[in-house]
């Protein structure tokens, strides 16, 4: 029973990192640049949702549309200040403005919000569902876990279904063909960082309710969507999220039978043998096909 | 003639008088005391209690003095810290400075400390800092040997709990906690029966939990920083492990609390070498309304104890300290009664020597004084 319990956490943390590397990947496929604030990203996700809950104070289910909002609109601000203006320099110019946005993001929010640990308001409530053999799910985790699935199924039926997500996709396949072919390029790398923003602020709320959020946990989130990429073939979105769910697994399942250091180092060497026998990562064949 | 002699005479007296009255008026004594705490970084909590505290005693100079300190970011790395150092003694050497709060940043300082005979006033519980002979540092903050060993006390001694595990955070925090509360158990015959580390990015604290349960501990003693500190504890309520928790000093901190619904701290007790918001005593009551008005805020032990080490500095100079080495002569040899307790130095600057553990009713989020330790210092 405690493995079920085990597996029922891990799947909850497991798909609120999917979503953080989700909006990861997408900007890596949109612009073969690495968003290294993809994770201070995810911390402001959180801070907005705790800032919208002191102005209103409606339960986080309501909050999450208004916070995607906003995160998409600061994706786009975001494109414009770190990406844009350097596309045309060597990809590690656009590296280190990002990782300068995301010190600028961390410095706002403790100016703003202050340096300790907030928590933002509940998807649905702290209530705690009994499934049976004293194994429980509370509202929070089956929350994270819907979202994510949505979120997920969402981006999928965009991508292959609608003619905005087939002009994404033919933007990050090649960007000179699509432009070639009347595709706004500009205007589809923009939404493109806006999507990922959305995704990062829909993770940031749902951290940051169990697990709380402060200035500095950009840190472990943007190690955490590396690693899902890297474990699940650089640019594939379904391996970003395979890897996503196996670094949750090995948080929260492998680290109930050995120490956390030992779990810790496990995942590593994992990471290293998959990178020796399958370089281009789990997924990697598929990720051909970029988005 | 001599009718008007006396009066210009005592109208010239009175002049002078006035004029000298009003010059001593003006001239208060200047002091200049930087604070170089990190304000942004892991550490910025801390830091930031350590700025406010400061600040607060700056305001509150004594009569006579004017008290002013820049403020400068130390940020995270040793580097910035050196560089804030260089900048504050750049123009003259201030009487003191108040250093930070991270321990790696005050071994950077101590060398510069020394060249340019400069005090530094901190609440880094770094137990290297003091043991390295350096005079110019004075930490107004217990050490782990003092808070460490009133916590496995408070567990062994008042709880009467003879199987402890023990959580600790993989920082050098935590493994310098580890390192004397496993001693200390072990002096007291209750040796650990089970304890593990945590990394500050581990979010799902159930896997640990279940380990901890499985050992079978009769009480659960955590050396955490405030984020971690609340994992467990929301974790532990929610998953019934019905054992009591003794915690480090990062759950006496209001913000920690304000994490936590007030049922799910029910029993948890921490220890600190103050609480000022459970504090019973006017001075401090005084003392927690000013800092709440000044920074909206609600202060911890780091804030307190750092408006201490700025108290005492500045009663050196109102007693007659005028230069930085004056004021080193005074830290080192006087006793000093501050609002959290009575200062002194053991003659490595280690200026504070009690603790006192705090308990949660499971009510409120303001903790209550159950105990005092006094001189507890176990052999460094």
């Amino acid at each position: 029973m405690a493995l079920i319990q085990l597996a029922i956490d891990g799947l909850a943390l497991g798909a609120a990192y999917a979503l953080v590397a989700l909006g990861f990947v997408l900007v890596l496929n949109a612009t073969g640049a690495v968003n290294f604030a993809h994770g201070d990203l995810v911390m402001v996700g959180g801070f907005i949702a705790i800032a919208l809950a002191q102005v209103l104070p409606l339960p986080g289910i309501v909050l999450l549309p208004l916070v995607m909002l906003a995160m998409a609109a600061l994706g786009v601000v975001f494109s414009w200040l770190a990406y844009f203006p350097l596309m045309r320099r060597p990809p590690a110019a656009v590296y280190i403005s990002t990782i300068a946005l995301g010190i600028v993001f961390q410095n706002t929010a403790n100016a703003i919000f202050g340096a300790a640990p907030r928590a933002a308001p509940a998807l649905l409530g702290d209530r705690v569902f009994q499934i049976g053999g004293g194994v429980t799910i509370g509202a929070q985790s089956l929350a994270i876990i819907l979202v994510a699935a949505a979120a997920i199924l969402a981006q999928h039926f965009l991508f292959a279904r609608t003619r905005l997500g087939r002009a994404l996709r033919a933007t990050a396949e090649d960007r000179d063909m699509a432009r070639a072919i009347g595709i706004p390029v500009t205007r589809m790398i923009a939404l493109t960082f806006a999507l990922a923003s959305a995704l990062a602020g829909a993770a940031g709320l749902l951290l940051a309710h169990k697990y709380f959020v402060e200035p500095t946990r950009g840190t472990d989130f943007i190690m955490t969507a590396y690693i899902a990429v890297v474990i699940g073939g650089w640019g594939s979105i379904e391996g970003a999220v395979a890897g996503a769910l196996l670094i949750a697994a090995f948080q929260a399942i492998v680290s109930a039978y050995v120490s956390y250091a030992a779990a810790t180092a496990l995942l590593y060497a994992a990471l290293l043998a998959i990178l020796f026998f399958r370089p281009r990562g789990l997924f990697g064949e598929r990720a051909q096909r970029r988005v | 003639m001599k009718k008007r002699t006396l009066p210009v005479g005592i109208l010239g007296a009175a002049a002078c008088l006035a004029l000298a009255f009003g010059t001593r008026t003006a001239q208060a004594t200047q002091v200049d005391i930087p604070i170089l705490v990190p304000i942004t970084g892991f550490l910025s909590l801390e830091g930031n209690s350590q700025r406010n505290g400061a600040v607060l005693a700056l305001e509150h100079a004594p009569q006579g003095i004017k008290a002013k300190g820049e403020i400068l970011d130390t940020g995270t790395s040793p580097e910035i810290a050196v560089n804030a150092f260089e900048k504050a003694v750049s123009t003259e050497t201030p009487i003191a400075i108040v250093a930070p709060i991270l321990g790696i940043q005050m071994l950077a300082m101590l060398p510069l400390a020394s060249q340019y005979k400069v005090p530094l006033v901190t609440v880094s519980g770094t137990a290297k800092i003091t043991q390295m002979g350096n005079p110019y540092v004075f930490r107004f903050f217990p050490a782990d040997n003092v808070v460490k060993v009133a916590q496995a006390r408070y567990a062994v001694e008042t709880l009467g709990k003879k199987r402890p595990a023990l959580l600790f955070q993989t920082t050098a925090y935590g493994q310098s906690g580890e390192a004397v509360l496993a001693s200390e158990f072990n002096r007291l015959g209750t040796p650990l029966v089970f304890e593990d580390s945590l990394d500050t990015g581990v979010k799902d604290m159930l896997p640990i939990l279940l380990k901890v349960r499985e050992a079978s501990p009769d009480v659960l003693v955590l050396q955490l920083h405030a984020g971690s500190m609340a994992l467990v504890v929301k974790e532990a309520a929610s998953m019934g492990l019905e054992i009591p928790i003794v915690a480090g000093s990062a759950m006496h901190q209001p913000s920690t609390a304000a994490l936590l619904e007030p049922d799910e701290m029910k029993g948890v007790c921490a220890e600190t070498s103050s609480t000022p918001v459970s504090s019973e005593t006017p001075a401090v009551k005084k003392w927690l309304a000013e800092y709440r008005a000044a920074f909206q805020t609600d202060p911890d032990a780091y804030a307190l104890g750092q408006y201490d080490g700025v108290a005492m500095v500045l009663k050196a100079v109102e007693d007659g300290a005028k230069t930085p080495e004056d004021v080193r002569a005074y830290l080192s040899a006087k006793s000093f009664k501050g609002l959290a307790m009575t200062y002194k130095s053991d003659g490595a600057g280690n200026m504070a020597h009690s603790a006192e553990i705090v308990c949660y009713d499971g009510k409120t989020r303001i903790p209550k004084v159950v105990k005092r330790y006094e001189n507890v210092d176990a052999a460094p």
